[in-house]
């Protein structure tokens, strides 16, 4: 476990030590500051739901941008020879990573905590239903970084990899938006698979188990993808 | 010690190293030579558990290379060209490398001066990577690989865009090294090989082609023993030619007359053979002044670009 700390830090010193960390942040910050923004102040609605409904599609754009370089350079700089030959099992490398992202992740989503607490002082919100957002936002996060994650190991090219997980949660965003069109069996199968579809679930206020499982399955699913692939590697 | 048994690896149908068997014993630094695409990176990748063999088995410090985790303990690794974390300054670089091997934290600290001390880092420390020359990130690639003490140091072309000061400092500290650890290393420098390792093996086209000490491969060279002979008068020349040819009756001499004396290249087909001595007895008999006598020594790029087909 320790080992998984090390590279979830060490990722984080690169994350500090070079622009790409704060130039996503920064634009995370802006697009998030903007859509919570223009409801409050061109509609004049005083919630939560329209910056949670339209995060899925924010997460979307940057969480391939953060996770893009993570296997692709170790691969592309030699380093990942140097990291599959120190004492440390893939799975670790693998979840140190992902911790490393996500981490990044849960610190951008709490710096925007600012956004309820500015309308608490407006009027009374419903903190319960907001705790399960973030809750939503974190779980759904955790899927788009699996996916990347995934992206990136399969190419030694962070933009490649930034285009092929933009485009493989593109897919299962798309998946959830498509479903209103389709006959209503199939819409029953698309809001059994779409991560969206579960997030949205969530953002009634309540935490579904079923909603929940699946998410962490689907992060799990793509983190073992991940393993394979670094593993399949070696083998060839 | 290293020990390797009938190693073999494939890349799809193209076999890179081909039943490959040796071992170095502790204390003892081994060259691995071979042109380009000869196996050797492909070898020490098997070693250090980043590339599992196709067949065959290796032990190193008596753990199986099925331990892979407890190999990579035990092994200390610079991959060619020397990776590292450029974006990282280098005691970052190291402090994570440490953390990776679970070295304590009360000494980490430590040790990376230490190394850095070893590696002449210090002035380096805390400077980014990607800013610093080709020299000192192969010093960084060394220092990380020896952080962790390993027993055994695999390392692949360790001298490569060193300045000629340097080169001979890592030698050094290589030789130093070797006296108590297992040393594998890689070079295409044979003067370094010469230099630094006590044995040496040549490999090409993944296979082994020769093994042994500097001395025993120079042997292999020209296929015998060559000595080179100047004598001031023809005429005392041929009678002490006479005599070694009496001695020797397997020996052909490659005569030219030169300003009424003679120049002469005797050949034996037996390395061992010891000619100098015998010459010298003879021309004092026959009363030919000797001007030169020099037995000649083969090298190790002759071999070594006789063994792998001249591709050196």
């Amino acid at each position: 476990m320790s080992r998984v700390w090390s590279i979830c830090w060490k990722e984080w010193r690169v994350m500090l030590d070079t622009p790409l960390g704060y130039v996503v942040a920064t634009a995370f910050l802006l697009a998030s500051g903007f859509f919570f923004g223009k409801n409050l102040f061109l509609v004049g609605q005083a919630d939560m739901r329209s910056y949670f409904s339209v995060l899925p599609l924010l997460l979307l754009f940057f969480i391939p941008a953060m996770s893009m370089r993570m296997l692709a350079d170790e691969q592309r700089e030699g380093t990942f020879e140097l990291l599959a030959t120190m004492p440390v099992r893939m799975l670790e490398v693998v979840a140190g990573k992902f911790a490393a992202v996500l981490l990044q992740i849960f610190v951008l989503l709490a710096l925007t905590l600012a956004y309820p607490l500015s309308l608490s002082l407006l009027g009374h919100i419903d903190s319960g239903q907001i705790v399960v957002c973030y809750l939503a936002a974190l779980l759904l996060a955790s899927v788009y970084v699996s996916v990347s994650l995934y992206a990136s190991s399969l190419s030694s090219h962070a933009i490649v990899s930034y285009v092929l997980g933009f485009g493989m949660l593109l897919g299962l965003f798309l998946l959830g938006q498509a479903a209103a069109t389709l006959p209503p069996t199939a819409q029953d199968w698309i809001a059994l698979i779409s991560p969206v579809q579960h997030y949205s679930n969530m953002l009634r206020g309540v935490v579904g188990l079923e909603d929940a499982v699946f998410m962490l399955a689907i992060s799990g699913g793509f983190i073992t993808l991940t393993w394979f692939q670094l593993e399949r590697r070696r083998w060839r | 010690m290293i020990q390797a048994e009938s190693l073999t690896r494939f890349y799809g149908d193209l076999a890179a190293v081909k039943d490959l068997s040796f071992h170095v014993r502790r204390g003892e630094v081994m060259g691995l030579l071979g042109p380009n695409g000869a196996g050797k990176s492909t070898t020490m990748k098997m070693l250090t558990c980043f590339l599992p063999p196709s067949s065959g088995k290796a032990v190193i410090d008596g753990v199986s290379l099925e331990k892979a985790l407890d190999v990579r303990r035990r092994v200390g690794y610079l991959p060619e060209n020397a990776p590292s974390y450029a974006d990282l300054d280098v005691n970052t670089h190291l402090r994570f490398i440490g953390q990776m091997h679970s070295l304590p934290k009360a000494t980490l600290a430590d040790r990376i001066l230490e190394m850095a001390g070893v590696c002449g880092l210090h002035t380096v420390l805390h400077r980014r990577i990607d800013e610093l020359s080709k020299g000192f990130r192969q010093r960084v690639g060394l220092a990380a690989s020896m952080l962790h003490d390993p027993e055994c140091l695999i390392l692949d072309e360790p001298t490569t865009g060193l300045d000629p000061n340097q080169i001979v400092e890592i030698r050094h500290l290589i030789r130093r090294l070797a006296e108590k650890k297992t040393v594998l290393l890689s070079s295409h420098v044979l003067p370094e090989v010469e230099a630094v390792c006590d044995r040496m093996m040549i490999i090409d086209g993944g296979e082994l082609r020769a093994m042994g000490t500097a001395a025993e491969l120079a042997r292999l060279g020209h296929g015998g023993a060559i000595l080179h002979v100047h004598l001031k008068e023809a005429g005392p020349a041929d009678a002490a030619f006479a005599l070694m040819l009496e001695q020797f009756p397997d020996m052909d001499i490659d005569r030219q007359e030169k300003d009424g004396g003679m120049l002469a290249v005797l050949r034996h087909p037996d390395p061992d053979v010891e000619m100098s001595e015998a010459m010298f007895r003879a021309a004092v008999h026959s009363e030919a002044t000797l001007l030169e006598l020099r037995q000649e020594t083969a090298r190790l790029e002759d071999v070594f670009r006789r063994i792998t087909g001249g591709q050196a």
